[in-house]
């Protein structure tokens, strides 16, 4: 028997106006982003006019204040299919630098190792920091009704955040510290923030500038003197292949959807490809402070200097045809038929 | 005693692989990935769902294509990485699947028509595919017949 007093509460308020009765159901991975995209809450606008910050889906309000400057506020600036994947994988791949890397395992180095190891994680502390910052800002610029993928730029603020710390972890463990920076990030790599447009924004970072810092993160395990720095290199690579994987769904988004802006789109190529890419600002070009660090690690000392220069050209040829993948994996792979990349010709050159 | 390489040494792994929490490191996640391994005259399809390696078969090359990439190496090759582990407890500093991966002039895996989104998913989940072979250190095995 109910006991409570009738206080005849005037609950009108509440009204139910958005889509009453949803019943999401949790999948073999949990309830995930993907599992929440029913009936008119799954429903994307192509033009958004919530500059409230009104949850999507959610019932509107007259009165509520313009709080959000959003300038993003078309689905083909900004989406990508895979975005509630993407979201769910990195919450779910999350690891931590102070105890996941097996840091009793780094033992002295010899000096000129020691130095190039540093150099290099002073190098990745000063790229990361742009990583996580451009994301960072372009998040409030993002209509909430495509949170989606806001959400996975925010996860990777996170992950750029873990890197910047575990690299000057590893720095600063071994009896080394930071060196000089490079200044890498006052060339093209400091560029991808004066970007005014979302997809140039992200075939710089995510395309161009991270496939190239995945293929070195790679480099990184290969060159790792013990367990701790395997390992750190291995988990940072996976983090930025899905910030990758990103800018890969995005791009062929607009390749499918965008047709018009296709040239607009080469012209952020050709740009990346003749700064970065093939140009003497690729750290792991030839030319570059890092690629000599790089240099070193992998010929294992400053006296198989040539050695580890033949090896990095290898790999720094390995990073380029893998660029030239992703590209034509998001649709946009003529540009190597045609001669006007220039990456083709400098794989032929590094043969 | 299984005998490497065969379904039911893959799957003594994979059992190992899905029931023991130790062997699901930090940053070793869920993980949504199909990989084929080439080994001699055979191609066995390793199915990644969440927290599990979800099934094991053996496909012929044709179907290849199931797979989002596939690790094509020398039978030697594979004995080595195998023997490492089981001699280490989990593959040494020489022997992990980055390492041989950086080692080959273009690289371990490969994806059915060149896609490099589907490669790069074996960077992406790179670890837990180093925790699945590491598992396979506890399992007591046979080298088998090797072509």
């Amino acid at each position: 028997m109910n006991d409570a007093p009738d206080l005849e509460l005037d609950t009108a308020w509440m009204e139910r106006m958005g889509e009453w009765g949803t019943t999401a159901q949790p999948g073999k991975r949990g309830l995930t982003l993907e599992d929440i995209r029913i009936g008119r809450y799954g429903e994307l606008p192509e033009e958004s006019d919530n500059m409230s910050g009104r949850p999507r889906g959610a019932a509107e309000r007259p009165e509520a204040f313009r709080i959000g400057g959003y300038t993003v506020r078309s689905k083909r600036e900004i989406w990508l299919e895979n975005a509630t994947f993407l979201y769910e994988e990195a919450l779910q791949r999350q690891w931590s630098s102070a105890t996941d890397i097996p840091w009793e395992t780094i033992e002295p180095l010899p000096d000129d190792l020691e130095e190039a190891e540093c150099a290099l994680c002073t190098f990745f502390n000063e790229v990361e920091f742009v990583a996580g910052d451009v994301p960072a800002r372009w998040v409030a610029n993002i209509s909430p009704d495509f949170f989606e993928a806001r959400n996975v730029l925010l996860a990777q603020v996170q992950d750029e955040a873990r890197h910047m710390d575990v690299f000057r972890k590893r720095a600063l463990a071994n009896g080394g510290g930071l060196t000089r920076v490079t200044g890498a990030t006052s060339g093209f790599v400091g560029s991808i923030d004066l970007s005014r447009d979302f997809t140039e924004m992200s075939s710089r970072m995510h395309v161009s500038g991270e496939g190239a810092v995945l293929s070195m993160f790679r480099m990184g395990e290969l060159v790792g003197q013990n367990p701790a720095e395997k390992r750190m290199y291995r988990l940072c690579a996976q983090d930025e292949a899905r910030h990758v994987a990103f800018g890969i769904m995005h791009l062929r988004y607009l390749h499918a959807t965008a047709p018009d802006r296709h040239e607009e789109i080469e012209a952020y190529l050709d740009e990346a490809e003749n700064l970065s890419l093939t140009g003497g600002t690729n750290p792991a070009g030839p030319q570059a402070e890092t690629s000599e660090a790089l240099a070193i690690l992998l010929g294992g000392g400053k006296q198989h200097y040539d050695e580890g220069f033949r090896i990095l050209l290898a790999i720094r040829k390995r990073q380029l045809k893998e660029y030239m993948q992703r590209v034509k994996s998001a649709g946009f792979g003529e540009r190597f038929e045609n001669g006007r990349s220039p990456v083709p010709g400098r794989i032929a050159a590094l043969s | 005693m299984p005998a490497f390489p065969s379904v039911e040494w893959f799957n003594a792994v994979r059992e190992r692989y899905n029931t023991d929490q130790t062997l699901h490191s930090g940053g070793g996640g869920p993980c949504e990935a199909t990989a084929a391994l080439c080994i001699g005259d055979s191609v066995y399809l390793l199915e990644f769902e969440g927290f599990e390696c979800a099934e094991i078969r053996e496909i012929a090359r044709d179907d290849i294509d199931q797979a989002d990439f596939f690790l094509d190496m020398p039978m030697p090759e594979w004995i080595d990485m195998i023997n490492n582990i089981q001699e280490n407890g989990a593959a040494d500093l020489d022997h992990t699947l980055s390492t041989i991966d950086l080692e080959l002039e273009d690289g371990l895996p490969r994806a059915p028509g060149d896609d490099q989104y589907r490669r790069d998913l074996f960077y992406r989940y790179n670890q837990n595919f180093q925790d699945f072979f590491d598992a396979s250190a506890g399992i007591a095995t046979t080298i088998g017949p090797v072509d």
